[in-house]
């Protein structure tokens, strides 16, 4: 077993989110200056417990410093983070007690072997038996270099052991920093499938990842920070809009623009890659194709346009917050997401 | 407790420890080595030179004194460079690998952490001294044998007597190396780099004993820690001149508490970003 079931009754006293979970881990108005750069602007999220949480954003967009504030390394300039009932930095000391996790790369001490190094520092949250260290070691694929020192290590294989530390007291939240960062495809699957197996058994993951994908494969909800601030939040089903797009190829594209963007709503036209491209709705296609016709336009090919990734979405939402130009609009249809 | 006995552990991991365990418990043996097989003396006595030169003067006839000349040669550097050495590592050390940010992670107070560190810090120059002591002991023996001891003051007293006059400048010196130690803690809090740390220290220490060397700043003297290093000669005459040793200690108390004061509140309200 991978992580401790939950307390219900200090669930019950928890404010409620998502689908009424209780909110287990939380920002609010967190910021943070460093000299003459906010790295974190006034930051408002919510986990529920059961969630695997996805936290996406470019690199330097206040990813790192978010979770230090989380785990109480830094101190915000103000707004707290919330871990259940546990508000750091005031009571860090017992909001860590329901953390488990790591922030960058996880480090151990090199001359001492894995399970040294996990029961010295697995001490700190109680007692450790030498089963639970060895059950972690065998969740993480590590059990044969238990002996091992550290100091040995390929950075994978710290990464790990990381994990096997923020499992080792069955904490409530696992917060991790880009945990598939230099592993190997194998162990990149492997890692994400034991988060998706954490979160189905009720412990609550905070993923930090700039893989989308990943995002993707393994979370349920979502926020897309940039620039120290969410550019959206929700469920990652509904970051990922439902896309009726079609793309159109004519004899005489001049001709056919005027006339679909005649008939489109305003913005759903766009020209791509010499297609037009269109947001269709219910019986927009024949329509379409009817006019088409009678402005004596040839059709050569209408195909559906692939729909639009999260990767796409991340990429037009950073893009649109630093206000770079050319940066498309957002995707429109995301209903319940909060921006 | 726990958090003692896990920075304890963690220093007895370390390949540096041995080391310097190593040096200290080495230097006794050259001392002696150098001293029976030649005829003359150091080039320089460090420290109080009038009883260094008296210490010289009778160590191939008492082993005992080869105790005493150990600790008049090591306090003015050696000492001193590994008190930095361990006091440096306590925050710079941890943060420079990158291990500050997982121990912070997990339930522990920050004051609780660093006062923890702080005296491990301590209880290894200590070990270390005791090593010191140890060997003095073993090559003083050994090669002059150990009798009774004539005091700066001209009385002579028993080997017993002897020993318990030197583990007491050991305890005094050792006083002195734990305000080394608080100074490369509150250095330790102000940077990642533990060279770093050792280095402003050390600096710090030099500095010091060499505006001893000026009677231009003879008026800074008595705030200066390291210009009562070799207060504990006093130990050696009979009766004992206590004024200098208590104006020490003094000096080393608020040394002592200044400075890991100023590295506790700087600490607790740092922002690890190793």
């Amino acid at each position: 077993m991978y992580a401790e079931r939950f307390d219900p009754a200090l669930d019950e006293l928890l404010p409620r989110g998502c689908d009424n979970r209780p909110v287990v881990l939380s920002t609010s108005g967190l910021t943070k200056d460093f000299k003459n750069l906010r790295a974190v602007d006034g930051l408002d999220l919510s986990v529920c417990r059961g969630d695997v949480f996805g936290f996406l954003g470019p690199n330097g967009c206040g990813k790192t410093t978010t979770i230090r504030m989380i785990f109480g390394l830094t101190y915000p300039t103000s707004g707290y983070v919330q871990v259940l009932d546990h508000k750091v930095p005031g009571d860090r000391l017992e909001a860590l007690r329901h953390l488990g996790g790591f922030v960058d790369d996880p480090m151990f001490y090199g001359n001492m072997s894995a399970r040294r190094n996990l029961s010295l520092l697995g001490e700190m949250n109680g007692e450790v038996s030498r089963e639970r260290i060895t059950e972690v070691l065998e969740i993480v694929g590590l059990a044969e270099r238990g002996g091992s020192k550290v100091g040995s290590f390929s950075h994978g294989m710290r990464q790990r052991l990381g994990i096997a530390l923020a499992l080792i007291h069955r904490p409530d939240v696992i917060v991790l920093d880009e945990p598939t960062s230099g592993l190997d495809p194998q162990g990149m699957k492997d890692v994400r499938e034991l988060v998706r197996e954490l979160g189905k058994q009720g412990t609550t993951v905070f993923l930090s990842s700039h893989l989308l994908h990943e995002v993707e494969l393994v979370c349920n909800r979502a926020v897309i920070m940039n620039k120290g601030r969410i550019v959206m939040q929700g469920p990652v089903s509904e970051l990922h809009p439902a896309s009726h797009a079609v793309k159109v190829l004519t004899g005489d594209q001049t001709r056919a623009w005027e006339i679909i963007k005649a008939m489109a709503a305003p913005g759903s036209v766009r020209e791509d890659e010499g297609y037009i491209t269109v947001e269709s709705g219910d019986g927009f296609v024949p329509e379409m194709v009817r006019r088409l016709v009678a402005g004596d336009v040839d059709i050569l090919a209408v195909v559906p346009a692939i729909e639009q990734g999260l990767e796409d979405m991340f990429l037009s939402l950073t893009a649109e917050a630093n206000n770079e130009p050319g940066a498309g609009a957002p995707p429109e249809g995301m209903g319940g997401v909060t921006r | 407790m726990s958090a003692v006995r896990r920075e304890f552990v963690k220093t007895l991991f370390q390949k540096r420890t041995y080391i310097g365990w190593a040096g200290l418990f080495l230097v006794p043996f050259l001392i002696t080595l150098a001293f029976r097989f030649s005829s003359g003396g150091p080039h320089d006595a460090g420290g109080g030179a009038d009883a260094g030169q008296m210490i010289f003067e009778q160590i191939r006839t008492n082993g005992m004194w080869v105790l005493v000349a150990a600790l008049l040669a090591l306090a003015t550097f050696l000492l001193p460079l590994l008190s930095s050495m361990s006091g440096s590592y306590t925050v710079a050390g941890e943060a420079e690998n990158g291990t500050l940010r997982t121990m912070l992670m997990q339930p522990i107070r920050r004051g609780t952490f660093l006062m923890a560190k702080w005296f491990v810090a301590n209880v290894y120059v200590a070990i270390g001294m005791l090593l010191m002591g140890v060997a003095a002991l073993i090559a003083g023996g050994a090669f002059f044998g150990l009798h009774p001891v004539t005091l700066f003051s001209g009385q002579t007293v028993g080997v017993g007597h002897a020993l318990g006059l030197t583990v007491a400048s050991y305890a005094f010196v050792m006083v002195g190396m734990i305000t080394v130690v608080s100074l490369a803690t509150f250095f330790s809090t102000l940077t990642n780099s533990s060279l770093t740390a050792v280095a402003g220290a050390l600096v710090l220490v030099i500095i010091m004993q060499a505006l001893g060397a000026f009677s231009v700043f003879d008026f800074l003297m008595p705030y200066l820690f390291t210009s009562h290093f070799d207060a504990w000669t006093n130990l050696f005459r009979s009766p004992v001149e206590w004024a200098p040793i208590i104006k020490a200690l003094i000096n080393f108390a608020v040394w002592i508490v200044g400075m890991t004061g100023l590295a506790y509140v700087r600490f607790r309200k740092k922002d690890i970003l190793s």
